[in-house]
């Protein structure tokens, strides 16, 4: 029987002309069913009588003279995956320039330094520098302030500085490739690329606002070659993480959360995999958590989106909390007996984890770890707990997962607490070279002057 | 206004039996127009076979009295008047997952149309849209005057008493917490990592030249204010810097 259409809850919002079908919960079980199937398949999504891959627009206006495509180059040893409608992109795996996330950051700092520390494990150069505002997204979708030109001079004057961010070290342009931390940005940024690939006035204003930022190449705009999220270079390096990996997580049941912004903006850019999921779902997280080894569990509420909502997190709770703990948790806890939820986007991961607590006051009492496919990752291939994956800022139990994992969560927070002592002595351990952080400004040592 | 009676829609529409609306047909049409005139309007609306399946897979739809597909289709059908009245609460209801995007038959896209929305009803200085974005002042100021949107020092349990009664497991000063991540850009509580000054005086520029300057003195004069003084201050920074280095320079070269 399907539990999301009894009782008092009603679908609302169709309009006056609307009637209840007053149907018997297995005649609505029937008459649904066939949607059911359907939308746990791919073609939910490929149902579309137009469908176009805006780098043919890209190619044309570079060799119109137009623009200057960032490419993904050799030097950045891309791996080939598919999207959607079978079509290839490229996923750069080395010299990467970090494009943080503002929720991660400040946040979940454990999701972005596990990504880093994952790194450094495999040998893979970076750049975690300050010179970077965020994609300015969450604001403009939960507020509406903010328009399509700013969304897209702020997307070119990040990705214009991951471009030229190697000068300081005395390295050239188009050295690094931006990789996107954030869902948000990522979503985001892909539909701003494509206004303003098809739009020639948008690239007009936006160009008059670089040239003022002195943020051109050659006078014209710098447009990425692709757009890649951080759980897409996790994806293609699934096999190398998992041949680090220390602990084994065959015992764990696993659920999934797609994030919207992910694979639901700009769908045709997300990547599925005939060997993940079926080719019915995209491929980012599941891929990584079984090549863990761990047992990945479906649930019937994986498409729906978390209840972040964007302006709901700080203002109309009721919805997120509502939302976050009835159609994503407790389905995941109740349906899959999952010992955790695994996601791959800043807003989710902060939604679905902190909303568990006052699930107890509204008398839905449940619990379940939350993290990002990273720190997962990071997690079972020996990362610490605290000083790396971070997990005290995590409020739901992510200790109840170690204790499967077999890790003793309770010595690494003592090791932890311990090392608060050496950080109050100014004697932190770093993932990089502190000095690299900043490429101009107060505060910049040139390369050359470097010790 | 005569029409100030009982039910929302007589407030914001007038009464549908008297002949008078309650706000011209050409403030209408504008309210219209500047959201038509958007380059992403054609992207986004191709027609609509009134399906439903943008509603059916709503997560705002379960909780509000808010539909996609009605308003693609006030929008499809030019009806100024229900627009106009989505424009006063509806459209804030939205979670914009673009659930409704991916899956719309017709490539349409409720959850973009709806910013386009908000945009216009922000633009028009629509007290919706002032009451909406009250409690969002404190992410606006940051996200204006640094790049980022969220930093450590914003979640405390003043406001967010419903995370729990731990913001960390591990209780410490947050500063120290903060330096303890292993990544040098993060040691930071004021913003979510150290943002480069010139960084912060080129994000300037660009809401300046696109208009979102604007935009925030619209709906909240006070905020617009403190955030300008923050500009010129960083403004004056940068110059003082520059103006720094090129004595360097100067010395260097005597
Ligand atoms: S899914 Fe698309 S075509 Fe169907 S009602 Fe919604 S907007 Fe209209
Ligand atoms: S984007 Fe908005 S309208 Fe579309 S499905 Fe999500 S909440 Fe509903």
């Amino acid at each position: 029987m399907d539990k999301r259409v009894t009782g008092s809850e009603r679908f609302t919002g169709h309009g006056p002309e609307w009637r209840d079908s007053n149907l018997s919960s297995e005649d609505a079980r029937i008459a649904t069913s066939w949607v059911e199937q359907k939308i746990d398949k791919r073609s939910m999504l490929t149902n579309k009588d137009r469908v176009e891959d805006v780098r043919d627009i890209m190619w044309q206006l570079e060799k119109d003279g137009e623009i200057v495509v960032h490419r993904v180059a050799d030097e950045h040893e891309p791996m080939m995956v598919k999207t959607l409608y079978g079509w290839d992109k490229k996923i750069p795996t080395k010299r990467l320039w970090h494009h943080k996330s503002c929720g991660q950051c400040g946040n979940i700092p454990g999701y972005p330094a596990s990504l880093l520390w994952l790194m450094n494990r495999l040998d893979v150069e970076y750049l975690d520098e300050t010179d970077q505002t965020s994609c300015t997204a969450w604001n403009y979708h939960g507020s509406g302030i903010g328009n399509i030109e700013s969304l897209a001079a702020v997307f070119l004057r990040n990705f214009h500085q991951a471009y030229v961010a190697a000068r300081a070290q005395g390295l050239p342009d188009a050295y690094y490739y931006p990789l996107v931390h954030c869902g948000t940005s990522f979503g985001n940024y892909k539909e701003v690329r494509s206004y303003l690939l098809h739009s020639a006035k948008l690239r007009e204003r936006v160009t008059q606002i670089l040239g003022k930022l002195g943020r051109l190449v050659d006078g014209k705009l710098l447009i990425p070659e692709e757009v890649v999220h951080y759980s897409e270079w996790l994806h293609v390096m699934r096999t190398r993480i998992a041949a680090i990996q220390e602990i084994d997580c065959g015992n764990i049941r696993a659920t999934i959360h797609p994030a919207c912004h992910v694979y639901k903006m700009v769908p045709e850019d997300a990547i599925y995999d005939d060997n993940i999921n079926d080719g019915n779902r995209l491929a980012n997280s599941t891929g990584i958590m079984q090549a863990l080894g761990a047992q990945v569990i479906d649930y019937s509420t994986w498409y729906d989106c978390c209840g972040f909502g964007f302006r709901h997190i700080i203002s109309e709770r009721e919805f997120t909390r509502s939302f976050a703990i009835d159609r994503k948790i407790k389905v995941a806890v109740e349906e899959a007996r999952a010992d955790v939820m695994i996601g791959h986007d800043t807003g989710c991961i902060t939604t679905l984890d902190k909303n568990q607590w006052i699930g107890k006051a509204a008398g839905k009492p449940v619990e379940l770890p939350i993290l990002a496919d990273c720190q997962f990752a990071a997690l079972v291939c020996g990362a610490h707990p605290y000083k790396i994956v971070q997990s005290h800022w995590h409020a739901s139990p992510t200790e109840t997962l170690m204790e499967k994992l077999g890790i003793d969560w309770q010595a690494k927070k003592a090791e932890f607490v311990a090392y608060l002592d050496q950080v109050k002595a100014g004697k932190q351990e770093n993932l990089y070279d502190p000095r690299r952080m900043r490429t101009s400004g107060p505060g910049f040592i040139p390369i050359a002057k470097l010790p | 206004m005569s029409h100030a009676t009982g039910s929302r829609v007589q407030q914001h529409i007038g009464d549908p039996l008297s002949a008078e609306p309650a706000l011209p047909l050409t403030k209408l049409e504008e309210i219209f127009k500047d959201i038509q005139s958007d380059l992403r309007f054609d992207h986004e609306l191709n027609g609509c076979l009134n399906c439903g399946i943008c509603t059916a897979t709503c997560p705002a739809a379960h909780y509000y009295d808010f539909s996609p597909r009605e308003i693609v289709q006030l929008l499809w059908t030019e009806n100024l008047e229900g627009i106009y009245d989505a424009m006063q609460e509806k459209i804030w209801a939205c979670a914009q997952c673009y659930t409704c995007a991916a899956r719309c038959p017709f490539g349409n896209s409720p959850g973009g149309l709806v910013m386009l929305m908000r945009e216009t009803a922000i633009k028009h200085g629509m007290q919706s849209a002032k009451n909406v974005l009250r409690p969002f002042s404190r992410v606006m100021l940051k996200l204006i005057s640094t790049g980022n949107q969220l930093s450590p020092d914003m979640i405390n349990r003043d406001h967010f008493a419903d995370w729990g009664p731990n913001i960390s497991k591990i209780e410490a000063p947050l500063k120290l917490l903060r330096q303890a991540i292993p990544m040098p850009t993060l040691n930071t509580t004021a913003t979510a990592w150290e943002v480069n000054l010139k960084t912060s005086v080129e994000l300037y520029t660009i809401w300046e030249e696109t208009g979102v300057l604007k935009q925030l003195e619209t709906v909240d004069e006070n905020l617009f204010d403190v955030i300008s003084d923050i500009m010129d201050e960083k403004r004056e920074d940068w110059k003082d810097f520059l103006a720094d280095q090129e004595d360097e320079k100067d010395e260097k070269d005597d």
